[in-house]
């Protein structure tokens, strides 16, 4: 691996002081799960000059919940969200989807502020570079989208225009069927953001001294129904080729409310506010979960090869309703 | 019947266990030699393209560099069959070709000079698919290969190597038939057999013609052997073998990295230590051949096969390696599944610009019955027949002949398998579970169950040749030379139970030369399914040697036939009086030894036998297919170590074997000629947390082998799976396959839920 720099930050103002100081040449490692092939592998042609280390930063692991909702620090590893009692009673779509990333070791250290972070898996982006050189596109900084005419077989069935890569977060689907924010922390101080404005085509909002610092999710309602579901071609260690998270509230067999939200299908999490709403004050039936699934999936413009991803969206969009 | 035995049959510790498992055992990546340096290779952007020009000048200054090599500064050393692949060549031929190689003190300084070699391509068109190879107007890969296809023969094999599959006469076949069924199936995947350890070497010339390498193949008389050729038939090569982190065939031997540590070390005057990436492993080492299939095959109504012909189009990536070896095998291989007198099935090698493909356990037989039986199941569902039944009536038995690899006619001297399958397919619920061709077994909501069979068999337990000497020693131990690798089957384990068994001695007190071509007789390793029958064989041989040596000095001291001596526990008996017997120190004094020598012919008598079962389960609205259950069954002959063989046969999973039929695939970007998702997440390899439940029929008929009557399994595990998948597949959902892997939107596309929009560029 080519050499950098390293600090250890103790706190957040200190790691976010030297990412300003680095001016957009520093990287933050949290787990490290992610960034550490990112590395070696060298597929951005910028390298950087410091890696902070934000592990040595104590107190930003909590899971803390009171009668607004729930507040996670960043720095929480999936693992512990994954078998949290508090999560898995009233949040468990977050729960479930934490326990479907990776493997248990890579649970143990990777944390939530880095599975929302992490960088795309489009095989293009990530090519490594010593094995004929990177491929250059427009996620880093200018170049044609390989996707469109290659191998697309596990990218964007939806809203995929510049960029074709999904957003490989698990626990991003399951915070978007929750409603929840991310508070980020930068030099002049902190800011929230709804998550589904936390993440862009090509990227997510923060800024380079910026860091995730929070993520904060309301209390739903009682007696919501939540539902994780993640199709993979094998189940550990897998990227999720479609996922759906939803929240549905459900009165004497009728839909009160749906949150549903898709993964591996755009570009940035999305919710499927069309199936939503045809589904709410419908009672729940293999009938009107078919049509919702249907309305789900109806904008997906599919590439050459990724059309079953939609045929996969709706069941499991059909799935969540009925579950 | 194990209970004739002391060790053999019985569970024992391996001797290396302990050492793998705390770390102490010495793999490539943990060898260093004085003053040694790091190899780096700058790898081609583009899969096609002729080196204009190359500037090495900033890499060179590097502090700390101290080679770096193009195509102009290597000598004219050519690997592969027919010699033809320089190790650095003016033109590049798939993406990840090397193009010029680094030596420096660190990987780190390595790497950053690479980055600092300036190369001007002429891109040329490219070609990966076998049929666009061969056209006329294809680009040509290798100016010797018209066509891009390699030329027959293959030396290892003799002057009269297996070239194709033709016997009596097909049309004549076809007119008896009454059912002719023709179709085309592609075993294309290019899966990766994907040892955990990357190919990595050291290398360090002792004199201008002598070279020592520290090597991680299966074989390291074939590393040195095949290096003589390369490097001008006046090189004495000295290997090493270090333990090798899993091989699956892909590390037999490693010429091209051997030969650019070579090369490094070479010029540099130093040692030199070159270990591939994870992601070179994945874009630039050896895949599985692909292989794909035009037959048609004449049936009777009861089964009979009257006639079988085709094409055997066979891709090699962009060199051969040994490919004509692999065919040779793969159609030795199919006479043994199929009884049928007419015959006309012709392989071509072809050249394409993709990775390099080469040997991977099933070596040619697995690539050839994964595309031929979908095919010939195609008749079985006209004639509706059960496979099981179909197998049992066509696999080879005692009296049949076959033509083998090296073109002559054997004649099987092994046992009758019809129990193997019996008792296989009674374990698995067969007759329960098989409801016809296209029919599931269970249907619930969305899942469709399914089950599938495979069959497979070579007669390459007694291929090669293997030397052992068994040395004797008067402290009552005995030590086995022996340049057989360890490569995780517990082969050198087993055979010291061999010499324990013979001598009577306990395993502690046998011991095991390393692999090291200087200090070991000749020894074709740990390759094939040889280690039971052949390496056995020789060794049993030295260790029976060194016994009646020792009992000849024995029978002299104590003035009795040797036919009354015997040996246990390092101490001579009388048989009728045991209580006269003495030590072995007291028979050969402090100051002898006792050597035998033991060597093993090849021998093609004895075919071994595979039989996997499938069970799947589909989820027909996302195309999701999960493997519910895999049943198999062998016969042995005798097991030689419980745990090793079941170790053996749990392996017919993973490395491009059983998963080969539903997720193992290399992906190829058409467009630019790369392979995607070229690591660990990415490429979809079955991890210990979902191994289906597995049950193994083994029996124990004796074989007219060895002592032991033993002949093992070997690397056949994996290779009837796919087709057995496949068939699952297709019975569970109601279609046909005949494009391995069988993923979800494969399934989705044949149940007409995708409207298929054709590929534009797309991938293999």
């Amino acid at each position: 691996m080519k050499s950098f720099k390293h600090f250890n930050a103790r706190t957040v103002a200190e790691a976010v002081q030297i990412l300003k100081a680095f001016e957009g040449h520093a990287v933050l490692n949290a787990g490290g799960t992610d960034l550490l092939g990112a590395l070696k592998d060298r597929f951005l042609p910028t390298y950087p000059e410091a890696v902070i280390n934000i592990k040595t930063i104590s107190g930003i692991d909590y899971v803390e919940e009171d009668a607004e909702g729930l507040r996670i620090g960043a720095m929480a590893t999936l693992a512990s969200i994954a078998r949290s009692t508090v999560i898995k009673e009233r949040y468990s779509v977050l729960a479930e989807a934490a326990g479907a990333v990776a493997t248990p070791q890579i649970r143990n250290v990777a944390t939530l502020g880095g599975n929302l972070c992490q960088d795309v898996r489009c095989w293009y982006y990530r090519y490594p570079h010593h094995v004929g050189g990177r491929i250059l596109c427009l996620r880093k900084g200018s170049g044609p989208c390989q996707a469109v005419t290659g191998d697309n077989r596990y990218h964007a069935i939806i809203e995929g225009k510049r960029c074709f890569a999904v957003c490989p977060s698990d626990t991003a689907i399951a915070l978007a069927a929750l409603d929840a924010h991310i508070r980020i922390t930068g030099p002049a101080g902190a800011r929230s953001v709804p998550i589904l404005d936390f993440f862009k085509t090509l990227g997510n909002v923060l800024k380079p001294d910026e860091m995730v610092t929070e993520i904060q999710i309301p209390r739903p309602a009682d007696g919501n129904r939540q539902r994780f579901i993640k199709l993979t071609l094998r189940k550990p260690i897998d990227f999720a080729v479609v996922s759906v998270a939803s929240i549905m509230m459900v009165e004497n067999g009728i839909c009160r409310g749906a949150r549903i939200a898709l993964g591996a299908i755009a570009p940035t999490p999305i919710r499927a506010t069309k199936a939503e709403q045809e589904i709410v004050g419908k009672p729940i039936d293999a009938q009107t979960a078919a049509a919702a699934a249907d309305v789900a999936v109806a904008a997906a413009k599919p590439l050459s090869m990724n059309g079953y991803k939609a045929v996969q969206a709706r069941a499991l969009v059909q799935r969540a309703i009925l579950a | 019947m194990s209970d004739e035995y002391r060790f053999i049959g019985k569970a024992t510790p391996r001797g290396d266990a302990l050492d793998i498992v705390t770390g102490r055992t010495k793999f490539v990546g943990d060898i260093k030699q004085y003053g040694m340096l790091y190899g780096k290779v700058l790898r081609s952007p583009h899969p096609h393209a002729n080196i204009r020009s190359i500037d090495t000048a900033k890499a060179k200054r590097l502090r700390g560099v101290e080679a770096v090599l193009t195509h102009e500064d290597v000598p004219n050393w050519r690997g592969g069959v027919p010699a033809h692949l320089r190790v650095l060549d003016s033109k590049v031929r798939f993406v990840g070709d090397a193009v010029a190689l680094i030596a420096a003190r660190t990987e780190e300084i390595a790497a950053e000079a690479r980055e600092l070699i300036e190369v001007d391509y002429e891109v040329l068109p490219a070609v990966y698919d076998v049929v666009e190879a061969m056209k006329p107007d294809a680009p040509r890969l290798h100016a010797a290969f018209p066509g891009n296809v390699v030329p027959p023969g293959f030396p290892w094999f003799g002057p009269h190597t297996l070239q194709e599959v033709v016997i009596g006469d097909v049309e004549k076949g076809f007119e008896e038939a009454d059912i002719v069924v023709e179709g085309a199936c592609a075993y294309e995947n290019f899966p990766n057999p994907l040892p955990p350890e990357p190919p990595g070497v050291i290398a360090a010339w002792e004199g201008a013609d002598a070279l020592t390498i520290w090597t991680a193949s299966q074989g390291t008389f074939t590393d040195r052997t095949v290096l003589y050729y390369i490097l001008g038939r006046k090189v004495n090569v000295r290997a090493h073998g270090v333990a090798v982190g899993g091989s699956y065939g892909s590390k037999n031997t490693a010429w091209l990295l051997i030969v650019q540590a070579a090369v490094l070390s070479l010029a540099s005057g130093k040692p030199v230590k070159l270990c591939y990436t994870k992601e070179e492993q994945f874009a630039a080492f050896t895949l599985r051949l692909g292989s794909r299939i035009q037959a048609r095959i004449g049936m009777k109504k009861d089964g009979t096969v009257t006639a079988i012909s085709g094409d055997w189009l066979v891709n090699t990536g962009y060199y051969c390696a040994g490919t004509q070896g692999q065919v040779a095998v793969g159609c030795g291989e199919i006479q043994l599944v199929v009884r049928c007198p007419n015959w006309n099935l012709k392989p071509k090698v072809v050249c394409t610009n993709r990775a390099p493909s080469g040997i991977v356990r099933g070596y040619g037989g697995q690539e050839l019955k994964c595309a031929f039986l979908p095919i010939l199941t195609m008749a079985l569902e006209k004639a509706d027949l059960d496979p099981v039944e179909f197998f049992k009536n066509n696999y080879v038995k005692p009296g049949d002949g076959y033509y083998w690899r090296d073109g002559e006619w054997w004649v099987s001297n092994g046992v009758d398998y019809t129990k193997a399958i019996e008792e296989g397919a009674k374990a698995f619920g067969w007759k329960e579970k098989w409801k016809g061709w296209l029919k599931p077994t269970a249907v619930s909501g969305t899942k469709r169950i399914g089950v599938g069979v495979g069959v497979h068999g070579n007669a390459d337990v007694g291929e090669d040749t293997s030397e052992a000497y068994v040395r004797l020693d008067p402290e009552g131990t005995a030590t086995l030379y022996s340049s057989i690798s360890e490569h995780g089957t517990g082969q050198r384990s087993s055979l010291c139970k061999m010499v324990a068994e013979v001598l009577q001695l306990p395993l502690e007190r046998v011991s095991m030369t390393p692999p090291d071509s200087l200090a070991n007789p000749y020894e074709f390793g740990t390759v094939g399914s040889r280690g039971t029958f052949a390496v056995g064989s020789a060794v049993i041989e030295a260790t029976e040697d060194a016994r009646r040596k020792l009992l000849e000095l024995a029978a002299q001291k104590l003035d009795r036939p040797i036919e009354d001596l015997e040996t246990a526990d390092g101490v001579i008996y009388v048989r009728p009086t045991p209580e006269i017997r003495l030590p072995w120190k007291a028979v050969m004094g402090f100051d002898r030894t006792c050597l035998g020598h033991g060597r093993f012919e090849p021998n093609f008598t004895m075919p071994n036998f595979m039989m996997v079962f499938a069970e799947v389960e589909v989820d027909v609205e996302t195309g999701q297919v999960a493997l519910l259950r895999v049943g198999s069954a062998t016969d042995v002959g005798q097991i030689i170590d419980p745990l090793n063989l079941e170790n053996q046969l749990n392996g017919s999973l993973g490395s491009a074997g059983i998963d080969s039929a539903i997720f193992e695939e290399t992906i190829l970007d058409r467009a630019t000629g790369r392979v995607m998702g070229g690591n660990m997440i990415d490429f979809k390899w079955r991890t210990f947390a979902e191994l289906p439940p597995m049950q193994h029929v083994v029996l124990e008929t004796p074989f007219p082998s060895h002592r032991f009557k033993a002949i093992g399994v070997g690397e056949i595990t994996p290779s009837p799976g796919p087709a057995a998948v496949i068939m699952a597949i297709s019975n569970a959902v109601g279609v046909r396959f005949y494009d391995y892997p069988i993923t979800p939107d494969k399934i989705l596309k044949a149940l007409g839920k995708v409207q298929g929009r054709k590929a534009r560029g797309g991938a293999a």
